[in-house]
């Protein structure tokens, strides 16, 4: 009972942790002093007001947002053939295939942003948006074919097998049978695939520059220098969108995965 | 036969080439220049700068130190976390509420994290404001510029990790085993040490490595931070690609570092695999 007691305790001090600094930046983003305060004194939406007046941070928002979605567009475009060739054959080197593709999710971005900068100078193409672009769409590309992969079971194969077998060709078979069957998880893992370059600073720093700049490429130069109601007010913003993001994944696929332990 | 081929080399074609030119051709180069000089003649000399230097040690033995510490106040936190919701919750609806409260500061970019810490631990900030008004110190505790601002902050961002892999464990463990031990006649102590700790054990050392790979490579806590007054293995890595400009000993850094995640990835999947074959 005693250690019961006290795991409830620990539980809830580390939720109160892992809460805190989000409510402390959207606090901080309402106050009406021009430092930072929380709580916040008065309350005002005027710092999100001065970022949508800033012309840096609207084109930075804007090239963060243009980087994510191109990025997850590519890395759907690339993931779902893969995909397909991993679950439907099987090939030699189809392990090293699988382990290269899902290698950059955990590779030190530093380190792939660091080599992405090296080789765009040696061909011409550093600090680009198609520099960065490439690089977001390697680290999200692992996202779309997790997400993916385990949809093309046995039994969607025999789906597809009789659509051939009555005649559909191989392309309407994938518009008409495949597709529809993988599309949750195309749209669970192009969200993840949003967000995780969305949120991206590691790789994006080393081909970012004062006009090509993301947002958290942005906010991190910023946050080293100075601290004041405005960078939390972008950081609220971001902390909105995430919620966002959740919200919808857990409508799409239901985040409760640490339900009842089932008994047999 | 030869159809399915030609289907098969279609399909991967696109992924394998983009993979070819953004991936391995960039990692190939910076290899490369890891070991050779400006000339293209080979070397070892940026390794040996790298493993000569004491100045690299006592980075690593910081990076080092940190991570570990990292790692165990991780899964002594999200241990009883994951417990918490797995087991001792009744009530969905606040089981969900947080599991997305989890979740999204893992959806938030570091910078935001971190900077919510550099609002919460300055000196005026409300841990201290706290910890002064409880009458625990007299005057501010500094924590930022320090190694345990550093582990707050590292400690906030990886803590999901081992909740989400240690309750997935938990969540699988078919309850039959502890049944049957507590009707053999076990205490709930002894089960949980011989019965249900090790059904759990892949997992929580699975996320455990991955808490400790991430770590060791992390860069934008650990700048924000220390406030310039710590050096991790990251920023090294990040000097010389934007402001020293030698790319060669960058390079050697990159590898060094790579090589450091993989291996200790590696271990983690062999570890992960080994809990679900006996599973």
């Amino acid at each position: 009972m005693i250690a019961r007691l006290l795991i409830r305790i620990v539980a809830l001090a580390a939720m109160a942790y892992l809460v805190l600094p989000l409510v402390v930046i959207i606090g901080a983003s309402l106050t009406e002093t021009s430092y930072l305060a929380f709580p916040p004194e008065g309350l005002t939406l005027k710092w999100f007001g001065v970022l949508f007046e800033d012309p840096s941070y609207v084109s930075a928002f804007v090239t963060s947002t243009l980087l994510a979605l191109a990025a997850t567009a590519v890395a759907i475009v690339l993931a779902v053939p893969a995909s397909l060739a991993l679950a439907r054959y099987v090939f030699a080197g189809r392990e090293g295939v699988s382990a290269l593709l899902l290698s950059p999710l955990v590779l030190p971005y530093v380190v792939l942003g660091a080599a992405l900068l090296q080789y765009g100078s040696a061909i011409g193409m550093a600090r680009s948006f198609e520099a960065l672009l490439v690089g977001h769409v390697i680290i999200v590309m692992p996202f779309v074919l997790r997400s993916v992969l385990p949809l093309l079971t046995p039994e969607q194969r025999a789906l597809e097998e009789a659509s051939m077998d009555l005649g559909a060709g191989p392309l309407a078979t994938f518009f008409l049978v495949v597709l529809p069957q993988i599309r949750g998880g195309i749209v669970s893992g192009g969200l993840l695939a949003f967000i995780s370059s969305w949120i991206n600073v590691e790789l994006s720093i080393f081909n970012t520059t004062a006009a090509l700049n993301t947002i958290p490429v942005k906010m991190f130069n910023y946050v080293q220098y100075t601290i004041d109601p405005t960078i939390a007010a972008v950081s609220a913003i971001t902390i909105v969108v995430a919620a966002l993001v959740i919200i919808l994944l857990d409508l799409l696929m239901g985040l409760d995965m640490l339900s009842e332990p089932h008994r047999s | 036969m030869t159809a399915s081929r030609t289907t098969l080399a279609l399909l991967l074609f696109a992924p394998l080439a983009f993979f070819a030119a953004f991936f391995l051709a960039p990692m190939a180069v910076v290899a490369i220049s890891s070991v050779t000089t400006s000339d293209g003649a080979l070397t070892a000399a940026h390794y040996a700068r790298v493993l000569l230097d004491q100045y690299h040690w006592d980075v690593l033995w910081v990076t080092f130190r940190i991570a570990l510490a990292t790692t165990a106040i991780c899964v002594l936190v999200g241990f009883p976390l994951a417990w918490y919701l797995v087991r001792i919750v009744r009530w969905r609806a606040w089981r969900r509420a947080c599991v997305i409260l989890i979740i999204v500061p893992l959806f938030t970019s570091n910078i935001v994290r971190s900077f919510g810490w550099m609002v919460l631990l300055g000196r005026t900030g409300l841990v201290n404001q706290g910890l002064m008004g409880l009458g625990l110190t007299e005057r501010p505790i500094r924590f930022l510029g320090t190694e345990t601002g550093i582990l707050i902050g590292l400690v906030y961002i990886l803590v999901p990790f081992v909740v989400l892999s240690v309750g997935n464990a938990l969540a699988k463990i078919d309850t039959v085993y502890e049944d049957a031990s507590a009707d053999l006649g076990v205490g709930p102590a002894r089960t949980f040490w011989f019965v249900t700790l090790p059904l759990c054990l892949p997992g929580a050392i699975s996320g455990a490595i991955m808490v400790f790979a991430l770590a060791v490579s992390a860069y934008v806590t650990p700048a924000l931070l220390s406030g310039g007054q710590i050096t991790v293995f990251s920023m090294l890595i990040f000097q010389q690609y934007s402001t020293v400009f030698d790319f060669h000993y960058g390079a050697a850094l990159s590898v060094t570092l790579l090589m450091l995640t993989l291996v200790l990835v590696s271990i983690a999947g062999r570890i992960g695999d080994g809990g679900r074959r006996t599973a």
